[in-house]
């Protein structure tokens, strides 16, 4: 069987996938791509741990079929540091030891990216509603609120947005 | 597995047509993909239906229009529902978690069937019905008689689920969605009942509705309760004289979320809070004996 090429763009690269359109986005992502970034925690849409931002909206890239990205914009935690920095969003995840085994990581920081492009200026409750789909079984989350807290108020303070932030 | 994208609708009812059970439509995925990964399928063909452009809410002459692939952060993000079908929006509101809102839709929603499926008690008070298209033609199928039993509902293996209707709501009606869960966000509801209250000029309940969720084999209406509400004016008295009718609309099951005791024993008071939430919105307040 042949496949159909995908189209798509990765981290601001323009990738053609040619592999069974019904694999799983977060599978594709982790084996062709690499991207091993992107965690599988449950593998059916209840942890998170795989969350990875597509056209601007987070999403559970283990219930997304590889073959529904043609056309569309996938971020992964690998396209977030530019040019040899940490993202603001990392830096502060570090900064306020928001992670201790870091699974959860990389699927919290897309969801609380995807909250800064919709939302600039998060309440408490907003950032806490926005990593309901991130389980995390080490920190109890309050770090994780602080730092997208201390993220939102450096993007503001410096004039720069959650997507462009460095220079 | 064989993925089809059709890419109009016609394209789609064909294939459809030809596969029967052995196709299954795919929206948002979310109910879908957890299944094929259980291994639990009987199907080997996918018909994804993204380029159906069935992403939309529209406002028509007595009704607004939703289409199938609308997804529940679409729902969430509409002024028009938010405004005028509460109970629809505060299910949306409660389903899971955000990436899950960003891919599953409300047509998926309502064709996988779920018992526990939170926009069905939403969509049944807002008196919706679902709009199904096969190669044979147009059904309009009223949801009070969509759902069959757990996983099953009125549409035959080749229709697919194209709008739902939900009728622009009289003067003076609001809505509200309660839900139990196990916590807070991402949680099958325990149990969940939606209201919605059309009161008259007297402020006497001139229509009730009220659904029930989690607590039959299907989503339902407790009409016995709905029918002893009408002509009264709301107050406590009203709301705890129905706690007989809707109890007894009530059957849950047990299992591994809750037991059928704990859903009889909370079902009335997720109605109570669903009835209150809703007559907030009218600024109605409820005399007191």
């Amino acid at each position: 069987m042949t496949f159909p090429i995908i189209n798509c763009t990765i981290n601001s690269k323009s990738i053609q996938v040619c592999v069974d359109p019904s694999r799983t986005l977060m599978d594709v992502l982790r084996t062709e791509l690499g991207l091993t970034g992107v965690k599988e925690g449950c593998g059916q849409g209840d942890c998170g741990a795989c969350v990875v931002i597509m056209n601007q909206r987070a999403v559970n890239s283990c219930l997304v079929l590889v073959g529904q990205i043609e056309d569309c914009e996938i971020l992964t935690v690998e396209g977030l540091a530019q040019q040899g920095r940490l993202h603001p969003l990392q830096q502060k995840f570090a900064e306020k030891w928001a992670f201790q085994c870091g699974f959860c990581t990389p699927g919290m920081l897309m969801s609380a990216y995807a909250l800064l492009i919709q939302n600039p200026d998060p309440s408490e409750q907003e950032i806490r509603e926005a990593i309901a789909g991130n389980l995390c079984r080490c920190t109890n989350y309050h770090k994780v609120v602080e730092a997208v807290q201390e993220t939102s108020q450096y993007l503001m303070a410096n004039q720069k947005t959650i997507g462009v932030w460095y220079g | 597995m064989q993925v089809f994208v059709p890419k109009t609708i016609a394209e789609a009812l064909n294939i459809l047509q030809d596969l029967r059970e052995k196709a299954k439509i795919i929206a948002g995925g979310t109910d879908l993909i957890p299944h094929m990964r259980a291994g639990s399928i009987q199907f080997n063909s996918l018909v994804d239906i993204r380029l159906l452009k069935l992403s939309y809410i529209r406002e028509e002459t007595g009704y607004i229009a939703i289409g199938s692939n609308t997804t529940h952060s679409d729902i969430l993000n509409s002024c028009i529902i938010q405004q005028n079908y509460s109970a629809l929006h505060q299910a949306c509101q409660q389903i899971a978690a955000p990436p899950v809102r960003n891919r599953g839709t409300i047509g998926g929603n309502l064709a996988n069937a779920s018992p526990a499926a939170d926009t069905a008690p939403a969509f049944l008070v807002h008196n919706a019905s679902v709009i199904a298209e096969s190669t044979r033609g147009v059904k309009n199928i009223s949801l009070d008689e969509f759902f069959r039993s757990p996983g099953k509902t009125a549409l035959d293996p080749d229709e697919l689920i194209v709008e739902v209707h939900i009728p622009v709501p009289e003067k003076h009606t609001s809505s509200a969605f309660v839900k139990m869960g196990k916590r807070n966000a991402m949680a099958i509801a325990v149990a969940s009942a939606a209201t919605q209250i059309t009161l008259d000029s007297d402020g006497r309940i001139s229509e009730a509705r009220i659904a029930l969720g989690s607590v039959a084999p299907t989503p339902i209406r407790a009409t016995e309760a709905e029918a002893q509400l009408i002509g009264r004016l709301i107050d406590t008295q009203a709301i705890a004289s129905i706690e007989y009718a809707v109890n007894n609309a009530a059957r849950p099951i047990s299992d591994i979320r809750a037991s059928a005791e704990y859903r009889n024993q909370i079902i009335f008071i997720l109605v109570k809070r669903a009835l209150l939430r809703a007559l907030e919105h009218q600024n109605a307040f409820i005399v007191s004996e």
